[in-house]
């Protein structure tokens, strides 16, 4: 047991920060990312099956990613609409405009949710952590082709989800991330 | 929903993507887990070197503790003095009992702190965002209320003008109506007296 905390102690100084990153990025909230990731590791404490975990890594993120998109199932009902809202009120940073971009980004984070969970582990990776596909591939044990197929349905399946199913101008969705 | 293309989403994805917490939260939150494993940790090794045979529940390795420590005290104090001190092996154990006790209280306390807090949190936005949604819609209400009530006011004032206009136009009309009758009569009266003063001065006019 002492193995495992040392494992975990090891994995917080490791990983510790970019999974606080991508928990507020999942999240968007600072004060959430941090109890979460606190609940995280607690649960990785009382997890009896640590020892049988090949990469801690991986499944701290795996974990990561179910707990953000659990918290963030939590919380549905509080959303406030601003469908109203076509255009910006302004271009400059005021609450109005962050409200409405926060909004914007939550219906992203909402339409994620929707999609499986392997996928969306995958699709986390590469759009929010913008991990290239060789990178993801070895992390999860795939290849890098399967990785970018699972990536273009999780979109193809956010647009259908959004209301729009054309694509874009720019056509190949790997443009967007930087390899 | 409003419809998003592709290009918006990729724009979204790469907002989201360029979200970076502050590094002092981050060291805060690396800190607390720091903090968190170790006490944790501690509390394992403490439970540890305790008896090994009564591993299921604290209450039984409590148990199992106060028992040995009374026997362990009773036992050397028979040896060791004629008149076993009770008070003070009693101050003791008590003390004993107390301290270990209020030291796995207080990690019980924190571990459910802990994986409580966001709920907590959670809870407490959920009703305060019920409390402004059912202030904002009582506001509403009343406010509705109020206008309502001033347009019935305003209405009101409107035809009690409009009212005493009527009236006012009435009793104009009226006193018309009597100056009329009262010039007419005067006219009528002036003619008889032209008459009457016509018929004179005929009368006089042959002398």
């Amino acid at each position: 047991m002492k193995n495992g905390h040392g494992k975990l102690l090891e994995l917080l100084e490791k990983s510790g920060a970019s999974l606080h990153t991508l928990l507020t990025r999942l999240t968007l909230r600072e004060d959430v990312a941090e109890e979460l990731i606190q609940e995280l590791f607690i649960r990785l404490t009382n997890s009896n099956e640590l020892d049988k975990v090949e990469n801690l890594g991986a499944y701290a993120r795996k974990a990561a990613i179910n707990l953000a998109f659990d918290w963030r199932r939590s919380q549905k009902r509080n959303a406030l609409g601003l469908d109203r809202l076509n255009e910006p009120a302004s271009n400059d940073n005021s609450p109005l405009a962050k409200l409405v971009q926060r909004e914007e980004l939550q219906k992203i984070l909402n339409a994620i949710e929707q999609i499986n969970t392997p996928a969306r582990e995958v699709f986390v990776m590469r759009y929010i952590q913008q991990e290239s596909y060789d990178d993801i591939a070895k992390q999860l044990g795939k290849t890098a082709h399967q990785a970018r197929a699972l990536c273009s349905r999780s979109l193809s399946h956010l647009r259908n989800i959004l209301g729009s199913n054309k694509s874009g101008p720019s056509g190949k969705e790997i443009q967007n991330v930087e390899d | 929903m409003s419809k998003i293309d592709e290009n918006e989403i990729l724009r979204r994805l790469k907002l989201l993507s360029q979200i970076e917490p502050a590094s002092e939260a981050t060291d805060r939150t690396m800190e607390r887990v720091r903090n968190t494993l170790m006490g944790k940790e501690k509390g394992r090794e403490d439970s540890g070197t305790r008896v090994r045979q009564f591993p299921k529940r604290p209450i039984a390795k409590f148990a199992a503790a106060a028992v040995l420590l009374i026997a362990l005290g009773y036992v050397i104090g028979r040896l060791t003095t004629p008149v076993p001190d009770m008070e003070q092996l009693q101050s003791a154990l008590e003390s004993s009992l107390r301290a270990s006790l209020t030291k796995e209280m207080d990690q019980r306390w924190q571990r459910a702190f802990t994986a409580n807090c966001i709920k907590f949190k959670d809870e407490l936005q959920q009703q305060v965002r019920r409390d402004l949604t059912e202030f904002a819609s009582k506001t509403l209400a009343a406010s509705n209320t109020l206008t309502e009530q001033h347009l019935i006011q305003l209405v009101d004032l409107i035809e009690a003008a409009r009212e005493r206009d009527r009236q006012q136009v009435a009793a104009a009309l009226e006193e018309i109506e009597l100056n009329r009758l009262q010039d007419k009569s005067q006219i009528g009266s002036g003619l008889v007296a032209l008459a009457a003063r016509t018929s004179k001065l005929r009368d006089k006019k042959p002398n």
